[in-house]
């Protein structure tokens, strides 16, 4: 919604046609000014003139039945004259005389002889103003014989025509202004969408990219390679081109990670079962030597149990971790549980303590399979950075809002192209030496909207924070 | 006496050079006299704007009488009755009125019919629509008038006010002149009298041909019938030529371009009339002298 009140972030399509009607406004507004105010000056010296006109002819006739105070003389003046100065459109006129009583009016009906003139009759000596809201105006002369004042004559002007000629012209200005500025951001809306379309294409282009759906553009849709929106778009299928090969080649190494994980857990698995598998062998050789005894035969019996619980624990933990992107169940206390046995192993075979603390509580919202993938691989990363002889710290709770995950080692702290790895989601720097580890870690961090905290050297102390899922949404594992 | 007469009228070259032949022909008097147009004198009492109308007539006065005849038109009655009482004029059409004044001085032509009688009647007017009822009514009022030496347009209502003892300066609040009896209609028509005087022919001529400016008054008072503004000629002009005149209207009737003049002035033709026709108008007169 801010962006509506934002102009500067508002399409250029929509700005540039906004600019060139703004623009037009504001000429054709200045214009227009001119126009009327000429067309006021012109209207308002040819008003002078047809009025003086009038008046000069009206005072010169009624000059001799002023002076012997005629009222039809000054009348039959005032009709013949009435049809005489059809630009002028007198609606009243009086013939007043200095004791202020009419002599003779246009309307002799309205305006008898011998009753006090109307006080709108008065001389106010100014201007007459033509844009008088009335539409009428009055204009007033003299009427001397030997330097004294034998009467006047008051008359009110229907300007009414005036009034219409510039309405007319304001009109017309507007709609004629108004048809142009439409016109030319209409043609300026035109001109910069067409020149911004390849442009706006290329951003939509873009803009899937930012979905991860990165597609070259088709041959066909190619402008000409000798314009600039040919350039560009040659380049920014060069770009996808490249971005393309770079995913999949990412893909093709995770999968190699994945393999070799595969491989580094199947040898633990293998150290695991071998370990135990020396004292099964003692069992059965003492069964078969001393089966009768039943002391000894029971020895080896619960010592066959204990190595074989042993390898059936390892066996159900690689089942779990192992059992593919089906799983999407929640994260349990259990699933922790058999983390242990396989980091334990790795541990031991490292010489290290392993201090496992699982305080997960009930009703966690964590997809189990992405958690334990999250886990896993920041415990074998603190085992493989971690000196023999040191501790490795290992901790998982849980409150109403979170799981908390913290791994802590005494190595000799992350290098910073693992922590950047770890900080930027997305992006894997090829010069990091630290396997895709930390990196997938990385995208399961943003899958979860998980925050990541680091602390250290010395050693190095990873906090993940990830929050439950809404109820009734499972986010993707 | 005509031939003491100054006459300002410019005189044609081809008028001195007919006067020279004559001369030279015959050396009389009355063929020099011949020459002479004929001047007749027209007073506002009618349509003083109708130019094709005056034209027409001075060219049948002409043909009819053998001579020109130049019709002259003054602003007043005053100044067309001075002229032709000072023998400036032949002959002139004028109001009763001053006929009545200076019937000494003047001889009677003709007497226009209209409708079929040598007579008119005088009409007091107001405004349309104006809800009076009498003269009496009109007291107060802003009056117009058509002339002090018309008949119709002055005398009349002046005799009919002094039977009420009362005079124009006393019953009306004001009053004017409009030298026209058309102008009194547009006075009253227009609102700026109140009512006014007028010629009764004048004013039913004027409502069939300006039923717009008419329609505006209303008859508010009609005079008894009163001898029609007559045709007269000065005391002192030849009997032959009063008779050529009075013979050419008296036989407008009989000529298509009389007719058609009778047919705009809306008259049914002319008589030799007498001039008793006009004692009521000169007991008018009486009655407004004695009151006042």
């Amino acid at each position: 919604m801010t962006a509506v009140f934002h102009p500067q972030r508002w399409p250029l399509a929509i700005r540039a046609p906004l600019i060139v009607a703004l623009l037009m406004i504001g000429i054709a507004a200045a214009m227009s000014k001119v126009v009327l105010d000429r067309l006021a000056r012109d209207q308002a010296q040819s008003f002078r003139q047809l009025t003086g006109a009038y008046l000069d002819g009206l005072s010169t006739a009624l000059h001799s039945p002023v002076i012997r105070q005629e009222p039809w003389e000054a009348f039959d003046v005032l009709d013949r004259a009435r049809h005489k100065y059809s630009g002028v459109n007198p609606r009243i006129v009086l013939v007043i005389l200095p004791n202020d009583t009419i002599l003779a009016a246009l309307d002799p009906a309205t305006y008898p002889v011998g009753v006090k003139a109307p006080d709108k009759a008065h001389d106010n000596r100014g201007d007459p103003d033509l844009a008088d809201p009335g539409g009428r105006v009055w204009v007033h002369r003299m009427l001397r014989e030997g330097g004294k004042q034998i009467g006047r004559i008051a008359a009110e002007i229907d300007i009414s025509n005036i009034q219409q000629v510039r309405q007319e012209t304001f009109w017309t200005l507007l709609g004629v202004n108004g048809a142009l500025t439409l016109l030319f951001a209409g043609l300026g809306w035109l001109v910069v969408h067409r020149t911004l379309r390849p442009l706006l294409r290329l951003s939509s282009y873009l803009a899937r990219a930012g979905d991860g759906r990165l597609e070259p553009i088709p041959e066909r849709k190619l402008p000409p390679p000798d314009t600039e929106a040919g350039k560009a778009y040659r380049r920014y299928n060069a770009a996808a081109l490249a971005i393309s090969e770079r995913e999949a080649l990412l893909h093709r190494l995770a999968d190699q990670e994945r393999r070799a994980l595969l491989g580094r857990y199947a040898s633990a698995i293998a150290h695991e079962v071998n370990n135990p598998l020396g004292g099964l062998f003692n069992a059965v050789r003492m069964i078969q030597r001393h089966g009768d005894d039943p002391e000894r035969r029971e020895r080896a019996a619960t010592l066959l149990e204990r190595g074989l619980t042993g390898i059936r624990n390892i066996v159900r933990a690689s089942l779990v971790v192992w059992r593919g992107d089906s799983d999407d169940r929640n994260l349990t206390s259990a699933d922790i549980d058999d983390l242990r046995f396989l980091i334990e192993s790795e541990a031991h075979r490292r010489e290290l303590a392993l201090v496992w603390n699982n305080a997960l509580g009930e009703g966690v919202r964590v997809p189990a399979q992405a958690f334990r993938q999250l886990a896993l691989n920041l415990a074998l990363n603190a085992c493989a950075a971690s000196p023999p002889g040191t501790q490795v710290v290992f901790d998982v709770r849980s409150d109403e809002a979170a799981v908390l995950l913290s791994v802590s080692d005494q190595g000799p702290g992350l290098p910073d192209e693992a922590r950047a790895s770890l900080q930027t989601p997305g992006i894997r720097d090829e010069r990091a030496t630290t396997g895709l580890g930390l990196w997938i870690v990385s995208r399961i961090l943003e899958e979860q909207s998980a925050t990541l905290a680091i602390h250290g050297p010395p050693g190095t102390a990873i906090t993940i924070r990830i929050p439950h899922a809404e109820p009734g949404l499972q986010r993707a594992a | 006496m005509r031939s003491a007469k100054p006459r300002p009228k410019t005189v044609s070259r081809r008028h001195v050079l007919a006067a020279g032949l004559a001369t030279a022909a015959l050396a009389t008097p009355n063929l020099v006299q011949a020459a002479r147009p004929v001047l007749f004198g027209l007073t506002p009492v009618f349509l003083d704007s109708d130019i094709q109308l005056i034209a027409d007539l001075e060219r049948y006065l002409s043909r009819q009488i053998g001579r020109p005849v130049q019709l002259v038109k003054r602003r007043t009655y005053q100044e067309i009755t001075s002229l032709l009482v000072a023998n400036q004029l032949d002959a002139a059409w004028i109001c009763g009125f001053p006929f009545v004044q200076n019937r000494e001085q003047l001889r009677l032509v003709a007497v226009p019919l209209y409708k079929q009688a040598p007579l008119y009647r005088a009409y007091i007017v107001t405004r349309a629509g104006r809800d009076s009822d009498s003269i009496a009514a009109l007291r107060g009022d802003i009056h117009a008038f058509s002339d002090p030496d018309s008949n119709s347009g002055f005398l009349a209502t002046r005799s009919l006010l002094a039977g009420l003892r009362e005079s124009p300066a006393t019953f009306f609040s004001r009053t004017f002149f409009t030298f026209g009896h058309r102008n009194v209609i547009r006075a009253v028509a227009s609102g700026l009298a109140h009512s006014g005087s007028v010629d009764g022919y004048v004013w039913d001529v004027m409502r069939e041909i300006e039923p717009a400016l008419v329609s505006g008054t209303r008859i508010q008072h009609v005079s008894e019938p009163m001898g029609f503004p007559p045709i007269a000629a000065a005391r002192g002009v030849d009997p032959a030529l009063r008779t050529a005149i009075r013979d050419a209207l008296v036989g407008m009737p009989n000529d298509p371009n009389g007719r058609m003049i009778l047919g705009m002035l809306r008259l049914d033709g002319f008589v030799a009339g007498d001039s008793s026709l006009f004692d009521g108008i000169a007991e008018h007169w009486k009655r407004a002298q004695e009151f006042g």
